[in-house]
């Protein structure tokens, strides 16, 4: 039989060396399991985009909770210091959470100096305002952080993070309104939460990551039910309305925090800065920069 | 666009379906482990029919399985054999504005208990294409070296 054996490999060294080479692609196959396919770690780059976006609210105006038909002409922020990471698992921003909290593989920064920019530039149907572009190395930027910081004296909302200008309208009633407030915050959020998947960036694919304001949270909305958690917790426009002289009103910080009752200033606080989103995904305000 | 914040609970099950083939006497049956999502807003209100997107870890981009949660939450799901689908599995939860991905990290061994259970199974379904053509392939080679060996035993009698 041993020599039997013997001779069968012996004269079939081809069988042999194939069979061999079989096991190692078996191997091989049976190997490749922990590897992303899809976007690999690589010394590619790509181009990510910070986009900036008020949604429709912004764009095409809404009804409060209160029943003012809400109009924007201007919706400034002043963003600063903005970052994106790429973390293994998705980061879930939790309440305390700070820019430390995010254990990433890799950041980039998107953003070192200050910008203000404008949330209602642009027609009805117009794309989310772009803030900056960063050629970056290729992969998936799921988390974010970003800052909103009074601006200086060469923007056009000097002393202020977020400034409001538009109309209000109910009733036959128009009140001008132009509106500054001054939160600065930082905004530690996840992955952006939509219809499709944002923050890959591949060589020869953009991506982008997406600053998402959600202006119904001061104002409230009159398509969602009024004992919804959203309309319970916005101001609405009529306290402010009460403090509109000649149709016009114009304040500030200060004057807000003096003209409203402690309670609508306390609420209208929150409201401005829990703006911030990613898409429909929260993320943690900290303003103790 | 509401404030209220959400979180997903995560309970991972062991779910034994039994598979009954519609011709013959045999009962195949396989054992996995299920995945089940429960999506809740932060007041633990269920996010009752709401969207589930599932990204498998092989391909981050494009939706490994959609569906809808249940009237309480819910939604279950079982990971499949694929060896480059172990690690990260990401599970998107959406609804009326509100959303939340979080991650589920599927370890080897609970892969492996799939791959293992689902070779019980007569269909094969859970082997890989690469395997079945190596499967495939290693039986002709086990043919070939076979008759080459009788053939060549013959010419020493």
């Amino acid at each position: 039989m041993k020599k039997i054996a013997s001779t069968a490999f012996g004269t079939t060294p081809w069988v042999f060396a194939s069979i061999v080479g079989l096991n190692s692609v078996f191997l091989s196959s049976c190997g490749q399991g922990n590897g992303n396919q899809t976007i690999a770690a690589t010394t590619e780059k790509g181009m990510l985009a910070l986009v900036a976006n008020g949604e429709d609210f912004v764009r095409r105006g809404f009804v409060s909770k209160d029943g003012w038909q809400i109009n924007f002409d201007r919706v400034y922020v002043n963003f600063s210091a903005a970052t994106a990471y790429q973390t293994e698992s998705s980061f879930e921003p939790q309440k305390g959470d700070t820019k430390d909290s995010i254990q990433y593989q890799d950041k980039v920064k998107l953003l070192d100096t200050t910008k203000t920019s404008d949330l209602a530039a642009g027609e009805a149907d117009a794309e989310p305002i772009l803030i900056s572009e960063v050629n970056v190395p290729v992969g998936f930027y799921n988390a974010l952080s970003w800052n909103f910081s009074t601006a200086n004296a060469s923007s056009p909302i000097a002393g202020n993070t977020i400034a409001l200008k538009g109309q209000a309208t109910k009733e036959g009633q128009t009140i001008n309104f132009d509106l500054g407030f001054n939160h600065p915050a930082e905004y530690i959020c996840g992955e952006f939460v939509g219809e499709k998947r944002q923050g890959i960036v591949q060589a020869d694919t953009p991506g982008q990551v997406e600053a998402t304001f959600h202006f119904d949270h001061i104002f409230g909305d009159a398509n969602t039910p009024s004992d919804d958690a959203l309309n319970q917790d916005a101001l609405g426009f009529q306290p402010l309305a009460d403090l509109a002289v000649n149709e016009s009103l114009e304040l500030n910080e200060t004057d807000l925090s003096t003209s409203l009752s402690p309670q609508n200033y306390q609420k209208l606080t929150e409201a401005v800065l829990g703006l911030g989103h990613v898409g429909e995904g929260h993320c943690v305000v900290s303003t103790s920069q | 666009m509401n404030k209220r914040y959400f979180f997903l609970t995560l309970l991972v099950l062991i779910a034994v379906p039994k598979k009954v083939l519609a011709h013959g006497a045999n009962i195949e049956y396989r054992e996995t482990s299920a995945i089940t999502i429960q999506a809740k807003y932060d007041d633990d209100t269920p996010m009752a029919h709401a969207q589930v997107v599932i990204y498998a870890p092989s391909d981050r981009t494009t939706p490994w399985l959609k569906g809808t949660t249940d009237e309480s939450g819910n939604f279950t799901f079982v990971p499949d054999a694929e060896p480059n689908n172990v690690g990260d599995w990401d599970v998107k939860v959406r609804q009326s504005g509100h959303g939340d991905i979080t991650t589920i990290p599927v370890t080897g061994s609970k892969l492996a208990q799939n791959v293992t259970d689902t070779q019980l199974s007569a269909t094969g379904a859970g082997y890989t294409s690469m395997q079945k053509a190596v499967m495939a392939v290693s039986s002709i080679w086990g043919f070939v070296g076979t008759a080459l060996f009788f053939s060549r035993s013959k010419s020493y009698k």
